[in-house]
């Protein structure tokens, strides 16, 4: 490779992620604005309110120490995770293919692991003023119970990140190996040469059923309602994120806009076989998919209450049963 | 206007501590949140329940001897820079509540919210009225335009 | 039978997990902490007591027109049922016929306050289910209901309407303004109608109501239920069939089978065309004359008793009179009765659910917090001896039979005692808290 080449390709990566966090910071303002709150006859927020000057706002904030036992590690989580997101798109771009198993399936599902991990862990450092913090004069005379072990509501929200991690993903996953089960490789690089070469897989029966699965699957990463039990305002408030303040909940508000565009540009690199690249139209088709995901994700969670386990069970069952489905389909096929 | 005050006036985050009112004002700010014909996003006022990401901390009702300390709690938590308003007649002067047999005070109203902690804006009615929930909370703006 | 046995499962309870006193689904405050094992809850107890202000001690000795503009401020909800109740008991005590009119401009205000409360239900119930657009549509229908209690009273929130005597002048219903109230009882019907429709056929909202938070009959009647929460469990109990201002009025008694949050929601949104059906009739039928009769005479009488049928239930107000001036006042909600159902109602569910569970029976506990003291029969074990006299602490068995005992001088008529064994100490210590 020439030395042009390689300031290309640096250039044209650093010019994506750029773009990617743009986009990704007005993809929360869009949902809000233009799909719940047209969906609730309202006016709803400007555009730029939830994505782009909430962070700056925090961003400005007093840094308070957040009440946690390891305050260290809580607040280095969510830029953890900030930095996963951008290896994962990293992962994505065609100037990386040449990495190896960089720029595999395989990898990118540590990546988003790393991300789950990261939500149990945020459950259970955090120990808000909200619940137990608040001084209640609770156990009085003729109180049932008096000896029982107390928790702070975070504690339930990390018990359902972990539960999540053992069932919650399955969507998503088993919608990457789609592609794989097609192609015979678990390298994006192929992955892309294979439909640039035979045409998108969401032309075809297996990668149709595949957007649907992978669709659930992005609802459930991103806790959007209905799949919020994480989050629910009904009982865990915020659930993970309750301690966050100032530049730390700027990043969790950053890296949730850029996760969602991520798995857009994951989407459109795996089932329509255009990697994130500023210097080509397809470029185009990325922020079209990441922008429709959401839009889409809107649609459904102004119209649905948070499912608990009961409802949450049967929908990933019946979605990993159809990535299965998608998965023979493509092996046969 | 710098970064600093422009994104703060367009990103306000609201939160709603109840300390013992009668729910007429609770309901009237819940209302002015959540109802459609008053939308208070439109205005770029965010409700949350989260006192971390709080701006504006809205107060109703006389604060009651149980509800001292968690309303302390609440507003310690809520990081530099941040807002008070208070809404509601109790919240003001303690109401019907505190002392309506004239000079004696009652035992179990610690109100009004001033007695407690620092009150930027105050709204009055009984009940308040969801548009001047929303004008309290824009009169509170300045000063947190105007912190550091 | 099936609680007392769910009750003494006590050791396996994993954690505790305590919501409130500051809860975005509780909205008002008051701590529930619930016992759970594996994110299912055992045991619940609702914690009550914060929102005590000592309203009724505030009343007491006040002239009885002050008094009952007072009662008002018990709660911003149901205020118009409080003051209505209030007035109704004087009435009685000094033997006033009210003016038809003024009856007929009392149960219009009263019914338009159930649209208001039963909007205000299902906007709630939909927030609690994370259903953000019903409740934002619930709450703007609720908007026409207290843009016309508005209109009449002069504010929407405690609206003053009833006097001793009939209602204030400015209540008076002119043409213009029944016409306003029949318009908007097409537009709530309407919107209820839409409402209702869209609610009952979403299955992802069904699935998470449907068996959730059930109470059976028998349950509810041993945990004295009231009001609509009641009606949800299938008896056929509203006080109004037998209260002679509602004579005139034909309505039906709406019930339901189940007890579930279903059938406490369902129950609402039957109970709103009932509701508006009254209204349509009161308009109609609305007989002229003068709307106030001023030419009564104060007298002394002793502890009168009032129970109406209010949006939660059944409202009991009493108090006595003396040179004019209130003796001795109780006042009883609805929600008070409701709250050993709600502790009931969250066991066995998911903790998500368990707020559900509460808001299902309609809880206004800035209601129900006044000078009580409601004493555990089975306290003699406990271990935290505190000093707080004013929290309320009901456990699950201690709701059985729930019966009122007020004394009719004083402050100790300020204590109502329910679940029958008093605690002397307990009662001293409440009273020396109330007068010191």
């Amino acid at each position: 490779m020439s030395y042009i080449t390689i300031l290309y390709s640096v250039l044209a990566v650093i010019a994506t992620l750029i773009l990617a966090i743009v986009i990704g910071m007005l993809l929360p303002g869009i949902e809000r604005k233009y799909v719940q709150a047209r969906i609730q006859q309202r006016i709803g927020p400007p555009v730029t309110s939830p994505g782009i000057m909430a962070p700056i706002k925090f961003f400005f904030k007093e840094n308070v120490m957040p009440n946690s036992p390891v305050p260290g590690l809580y607040k280095s989580l969510p830029i953890i995770c900030f930095i996963v997101v951008i290896l994962i798109l990293l992962a994505l771009m065609p100037q990386i293919y040449s990495f190896g198993a960089f720029t595999s399936i395989i990898a990118i599902i540590g990546f988003l692991k790393v991300e789950e991990v990261a939500y149990v862990l945020m459950g259970a450092l955090s120990k808000s003023v909200m619940s137990l913090g608040l001084p209640f004069p609770d156990i009085v005379k003729g109180a049932t119970h008096p000896n029982v072990e107390r928790s702070y509501i975070e504690d339930l929200s990390s018990n359902r990140a972990f539960r999540l991690i053992a069932f919650g993903s399955f969507p998503l996953y088993l919608a990457l190996f789609i592609p794989v089960a097609i192609t015979g490789s678990v390298f994006l690089g192929d992955i892309v040469a294979f439909q640039q070469a035979n045409g998108p897989f969401i032309l075809t029966l297996g990668g149709a059923i595949g957007t649907i699965v992978f669709f659930i699957g992005y609802m459930i990463l991103l806790n959007e309602y209905p799949f919020a039990i994480l989050k629910t305002k009904a009982d865990v408030i915020e659930g993970p994120y309750m301690e966050y303040a100032s530049k730390y909940r700027s990043f969790v508000y950053l890296t949730r806009g850029f996760l969602m565009f991520t798995l857009g540009a994951l989407f459109s690199v795996l089932f329509i076989g255009i990697p994130p690249n500023i210097f080509s139209w397809g470029i185009l088709v990325n922020i079209a998919v990441a922008i429709i995901f959401p839009v889409l994700m809107g649609i459904m969670s102004a119209f649905s209450p948070v499912f608990t386990y009961k409802q949450f069970y049967p929908v990933v069952v019946s979605t990993s049963l159809l990535g299965v489905l998608a998965i023979v389909i493509g092996l046969l096929i | 206007m710098s970064l600093k005050s422009f994104s703060r006036a367009r990103a306000v985050h609201l939160m709603l501590v109840y300390t013992g009112g009668c729910n007429g004002c609770d309901i009237e700010i819940v209302n002015c949140v959540l109802s459609p014909k008053f939308d208070a996003e439109q205005y770029k006022v965010f409700l949350t329940w989260n006192p971390r990401e709080a701006d504006v901390l809205v107060v109703t009702g006389p604060v009651t001897r149980f509800n001292e300390e968690p309303l302390k709690k609440i507003y310690e938590a809520i990081p530099e820079p941040k807002a008070v308003v208070a809404a509601g007649a109790c919240a003001l002067m303690g109401g019907v509540y505190k002392n309506i047999h004239g000079d004696i005070p009652s035992e179990e109203i610690m109100g009004p919210v001033e007695n407690i902690i620092p009150v930027d804006a105050k709204v009055p009615g009984c009940a308040v009225r969801p548009q001047d929930i929303l004008s309290g909370v824009v009169a509170a703006l300045p000063k947190l335009l105007n912190a550091d | 039978m099936t609680e007392e046995k769910k009750s003494k499962k006590q050791e396996v309870i994993e954690t505790e997990v305590a919501l409130g006193t500051v809860h975005p689904a509780a909205l008002e405050p008051y701590r529930v902490r619930l016992f759970v094992e594996d994110e299912i809850v055992k045991d619940a107890e609702i914690t009550i007591g914060v929102n005590h202000r000592g309203i009724e001690r505030i009343m007491e000795g006040l002239p009885v027109e002050k008094a009952n503009a007072l009662t008002e401020k018990v709660c911003g909800i149901c205020s118009n049922a409080h003051i209505w109740n209030s007035v109704l008991v004087a009435e009685k005590g000094l033997q006033i016929e009210i003016p038809e009119r003024a009856n007929y401009i009392r149960i219009i205000t009263e019914e338009l306050e159930r649209l208001h409360s039963h909007f205000l239900y299902l906007a709630h119930g939909s927030e609690v289910l994370g259903q953000e657009t019903f409740s934002m549509r619930a709450f703007y229908l609720r908007e026409t209901a207290m843009e016309l209690l508005r209109m009449i009273g002069g504010n929407r929130v405690q609206y003053g309407v009833s006097i001793i005597g009939g209602v204030r002048p400015r209540c008076e219903l002119n043409e213009m303004r029944i016409q306003k109230i029949a318009e908007g009882m097409e537009t709530i019907e309407e919107g209820l109608l839409k409402f209702a429709d869209r609610f009952v056929s979403d299955p992802m909202i069904m699935s998470r109501i449907t068996g959730v938070g059930q109470i059976s009959k028998k349950d509810a009647k041993r945990l004295e239920v009231t009001g609509p929460s009641l009606r949800a469990t299938g008896v056929a109990q509203d006080l109004r069939t037998t209260m002679k201002e509602y004579e005139p009025f034909d309505f039906d008694v709406i019930t339901q089978d189940d007890g579930d949050v279903k059938s406490n929601i369902l129950m609402r949104a039957l109970e709103i065309p009932e509701s508006v059906k009254i209204i349509r009739q009161a308009i109609k039928n609305i007989p002229e004359g003068p709307i106030v009769d001023r030419s009564w005479e104060m007298f002394d009488c002793d502890m009168i008793q009032s129970y109406i049928e209010v949006p939660r239930g059944t409202l009991y107000h009493s108090y006595g009179i003396e040179d004019g001036r209130l003796r001795g006042s109780i006042i009883r909600t609805p929600s008070m009765s409701n709250i050993g159902a709600m502790q009931y109602a969250c066991i066995g569910n998911h903790v998500t659910d368990a707020q559900l569970c509460i808001v299902q029976c309609d809880p206004c506990f800035t209601c129900t917090d006044r000078a009580i003291e409601i004493i555990d029969s089975n306290s003699s074990n406990s271990s935290n001896n505190s000093n707080n006299t004013n929290i309320i602490n009901i456990s699950n068995s201690s709701t059985n039979n729930s019966n009122i005992n007020g004394n009719s001088n004083g402050n100790e008529s300020n204590i109502a005692n329910i679940n029958g064994s008093s605690n002397n100490n307990a009662i001293n210590d409440n009273i020396s808290n109330i007068s010191n």
